[in-house]
């Protein structure tokens, strides 16, 4: 990378981080913004800093769990409706209703079914379920028709076309929907959380704005930001690196 | 081996007429045609003649409107059951993530078969791509990648050999020498093969009988038989007879 390319964003970063560091000082906008190094000292105090790590943990082991099992279904049912054709109108149709219902209603009814210990994970899940779904069957379905001639003419069977064609072809794709997915399993899991699991960044949000800790509720902003950014981040690198590779 | 029947074929397609209704017109045919075991026969015609509806008949990927198309008495998808069928399109139709080596292995890993690290080498040595075998397509030339296309069509040799423009995408020079290695490469197993080509020097130099379609619905206007001995050497490009039957072909081509 050009060195250029780094100093234009770094200082624009610097900039805003000073804006913020400036107007939290001046008390402009009230105590709900504080300093940026008022929130940061968030991190130097160890009890605060321990209290949020450990909610990071049991956050991101909550969206982890629930993004990798969303993930899984999502891409198995995609497969399904693309194997065999007479159920894909009506998983198309039941993924959508998945989509369309508020994660927030059914957080209740998770905490009957599921508990409250595993609702996080659920709600994480269900986005995830479903924007897997939409780029595995894309995917899945943009194979060059050429190459799909090819396969004909060398005789290949519906799996044979699968693993070495199809399922090839949708990395992408499937990176792509994964990429989003990520930032969608965050928020479910926090949502989850405020249905009231016993720990998490999502309790702490809670928490810190109903006891008026405010740079402790900044503070926690930054780290579900961190993460989110995180994760994005890596999956950018995983889509681009199977873009390269399969074009 | 493979003998080929094309029966009183017709192909028609559907055509959307205004926002209802739909009209048949017929694109092909009928076209009455037997080819014997080893002959290699060079299909011309005018664009939109209905040159690839043949071929895609041959490979099964299409089916006649009526009439029937046969190889060895068989439908043609007996052939790709038996992984018979070998194909080169103009555009390659290589996996983009696989290597050279990798797209040779194809074709062995969908029949099912082991592929000796040998053969792959010879299909690399026939079409003089030694030295990339762990490229992938796209750090190859274009005339690279219809080598490889083509060493993948000939890997089980076939045998039908099917040829779309093989070199419709390659420059004039690139496309002249890779006529005179297909010929080469095509002695060394002799299957039976159909190529359909625009350049009727292309189809002098390389087949044993010519088959000029007429413009659509495509029927055969003319199937003559190419007689010079076999292997064809680049002078014989300069010689009357190949001027000859080129100028009669091409005026053949022009619309009556």
């Amino acid at each position: 990378m050009k060195p250029r390319s780094f100093f234009y964003p770094l200082l624009g970063c610097l900039l805003l981080l000073g804006a913020w560091e400036l107007l939290g000082r001046s008390g402009a906008l009230g105590k709900t913004l504080p300093a940026l190094s008022q929130v940061l000292s968030v991190f130097l105090d160890a009890p605060r800093r321990a209290l949020l790590l450990r909610s990071a943990a049991a956050t991101l082991g909550s969206a982890a769990i629930g993004y990798a099992a969303g993930a899984c279904a999502g891409a198995a049912v995609a497969v399904l409706a693309h194997l065999v054709p007479i159920l894909r109108g009506g998983l198309d149709r039941m993924a959508v209703l998945v989509n369309a219902l508020p994660v927030i209603a059914l957080g209740p009814i998770l905490i009957i079914t599921a508990g409250r210990e595993d609702t996080p994970a659920a709600l994480a899940s269900v986005p995830v379920f479903f924007l897997l779904y939409i780029s595995t069957g894309l995917g899945l379905r943009a194979t060059s028709h050429r190459l799909d001639l090819m396969f004909t003419t060398l005789g290949a069977g519906r799996w044979q076309r699968l693993m070495k064609l199809e399922s090839v072809a949708a990395l992408p794709s499937i990176l792509s929907g994964m990429k989003i997915a990520a930032g969608s399993a965050m928020i479910g899991a926090i949502v989850g959380e405020w249905f009231g699991a016993p720990t998490g960044l999502g309790i702490v949000v809670l928490n810190s704005m109903e006891n008026f800790q405010i740079p402790l509720l900044w503070a926690t902003v930054i780290v579900i930001a961190a993460i989110t950014l995180a994760s994005y981040g890596l999956l950018t690198l995983a889509e681009r690196a199977a873009r390269r590779r399969i074009g | 081996m493979a003998t080929l029947a094309l029966r009183e074929v017709t192909r028609s397609f559907l055509r959307r007429t205004g926002s209802r209704g739909k009209q048949s017109f017929a694109a092909l045919g009928p076209i009455d045609v037997r080819v014997p075991d080893g002959q290699f026969v060079a299909l011309i015609g005018p664009s939109g003649c209905g040159k690839s509806t043949v071929l895609h008949l041959l490979a099964g990927l299409d089916e006649p409107t009526t009439g029937e198309v046969q190889i060895n008495n068989l439908p043609p998808s007996e052939l790709q059951a038996q992984h018979a069928l070998g194909i080169a399109f103009q555009e390659h139709a290589l996996l983009p993530w696989r290597t050279v080596e990798g797209n040779l292995r194809l074709p062995f890993e969908v029949a099912g078969l082991s592929s000796t690290k040998e053969r792959i080498r010879e299909l690399i040595a026939l079409v003089g791509l030694n030295g990339f075998e762990h490229a992938r397509p796209a750090e190859l030339s274009g005339g690279m990648r219809q080598r490889v296309a083509i060493a993948r069509a000939l890997a089980l040799k076939p045998k039908l050999l099917l040829l779309d423009e093989p070199f419709g995408a390659l420059d004039a020079v690139t496309r002249r020498r890779m006529n005179f290695e297909l010929e080469r490469i095509w002695l060394e197993s002799r299957p039976t093969t159909v190529m359909v080509t625009h350049s009727v020097e292309e189809a002098v130099l390389l087949a044993d009988r010519i088959l000029v379609l007429t413009e659509r619905p495509g029927r055969v206007r003319i199937d003559t038989m190419v007689d010079f001995a076999r292997p064809r050497p680049a002078a014989l490009m300069r010689t009357p007879e190949f001027h000859r039957l080129a100028d009669e072909l091409t005026a053949s081509l022009e619309p009556a």
